[in-house]
């Protein structure tokens, strides 16, 4: 029923978009000077901040070292106030702990973990503001922390929502967009080589709609790299600027 | 002036394997060099061979202690079996965190090993003083000052004259910072 309305006759969202347009972007590179990586982006509405510790000796027990890889710990958590109705654990449930699983898998396919044998990055993110795409905004953020950090990476990694309005694949859903109940996929992507770290789908869908909907996120991961990249550019030439004078 | 540095991100293809060897914060994958980090390229020409490209940060990231590598440490703990230490440099670099290493009794001197025991590692890292160049650079006396070498085994305390057994090492002087 919700999902007629998610596109107007006139072919426009609720929020006036167009089905492959983006949310306003904006991220920043090294917000806390304590942290070794450190990053904070908006899309839209939706806020996240990460940081980025790392890569030193594994913290708690010893078994848990790799002696081959580094160990990635992520922590995924959503602050009290991030949501309309107020939230009473910021982190610690079932959701939060599935989230920092995925964003462990996202981030061991991307970081090149051989090169720190037996040692432990941490990667936190916390959701500041929740309005859709919550997930998304965390590994963009996260991503722009270990480039901060100066951990090598092997490419960038964007991540992005898809939904589906009858055939039309909408990208970078919002949460009302969300909340309407349709099929959403989430798609991590290694923009440059274009392989997926992370394929969620979180309702049945149609074989043949699959191939839009990876389609249109996959797009939008392509669309959200190239703003990342800016921003790592800008903030390259900032550091060199300020190491110059 | 230098030319305008060229700045490279994570996954920015540089060059092919023909054109030059991969150097640090770079990666190789399907015969082509990729950066593996958001820094400046730097293309440094060998005397004989290709030139290597690296991809370098104005802040040093993180180094680990290495296999083969000569590390500066600190003895926070000592026993009969071995004695743990806190990893402060690699080389000639400050670790921005310490890292924790065992030496254990049979690794302080090449000589007079009396006992082999394999027992499990109980820290990361397992060092050894077993080289003439490799040892104690400097100690405290039980007074509180800062003991002299007296051979490669003793040092002595400029305070009280009490002589200590120390492995001592003969640093090497391209390590010896002014």
């Amino acid at each position: 029923m919700a999902a007629t309305e998610l596109l107007s006759d006139e072919g426009y969202r609720a929020d006036g978009r167009r089905p492959a347009e983006l949310r306003k972007v904006r991220a920043r590179m090294g917000v806390f000077t304590q942290a070794d990586g450190s990053a904070y982006i908006e899309q839209g509405n939706t806020k996240a901040l990460a940081v980025v510790y790392g890569p030193h000796e594994i913290r708690g027990p010893r078994s848990k070292a790799l002696p081959d890889r580094a160990l990635v710990n992520c922590r995924y958590s959503m602050a009290t106030f991030s949501t309309g109705e107020r939230r009473r654990r910021p982190h610690g449930d079932r959701q939060a702990g599935e989230l920092a699983l995925l964003l462990r898998q996202t981030f061991e396919a991307a970081i090149l973990t051989q090169l720190y044998p037996r040692s432990q990055i941490d990667i936190y993110v916390q959701i500041l503001q929740a309005d859709g795409g919550n997930y998304c905004a965390g590994v963009n953020a996260a991503t722009l922390a270990v480039m901060d950090a100066g951990i090598p990476m092997r490419d960038y990694v964007c991540a992005s929502s898809a939904g589906l309005a009858e055939d039309t694949p909408l990208a970078d859903l919002s949460s009302p967009e969300e909340a309407a109940g349709g099929p959403q996929l989430v798609l991590a992507l290694l923009p440059a080589a274009g392989h997926i770290a992370l394929l969620q789908l979180s309702a049945r869908l149609h074989q043949e709609r699959l191939e839009a909907a990876l389609e249109a996120a996959g797009a939008a991961c392509h669309a959200l790299h190239a703003v990342l990249d800016r921003v790592v550019r800008e903030r390259l030439r900032e550091v060199t600027a300020l190491l110059g004078d | 002036m230098a030319p305008p540095a060229r700045y490279c991100v994570p996954g920015e293809r540089l060059c092919s394997v023909d054109e030059a060897t991969a150097g640090g914060g770079t990666y190789t994958r399907h015969g082509f060099i990729f950066s593996s980090l958001a820094g400046c390229l730097e293309k440094r020409s060998e005397d004989n061979g290709l030139p290597v490209v690296s991809v370098v940060r104005d802040a040093e990231s993180q180094l680990l202690p290495d296999v083969g590598a000569v590390v500066t440490c600190k003895v926070c703990s000592i026993n009969s079996r071995f004695a743990k230490v806190h990893i402060l440099y690699v080389g000639s670099t400050p670790l921005k965190s310490t890292f924790r290493g065992t030496i254990r009794r049979e690794d302080i001197r090449a000589t007079e090993k009396d006992k082999i025991s394999l027992g499990d590692a109980q820290s990361n890292y397992l060092l050894s003083t077993a080289e003439n160049e490799l040892g104690v650079v400097v100690a405290r006396s039980e007074a509180g000052v800062h003991m002299v070498p007296i051979s490669w085994c003793e040092m002595q305390c400029p305070r009280t004259h009490t002589k200590d057994f120390r492995k001592v090492a003969r640093v090497q002087p391209q390590f010896l910072q002014t």
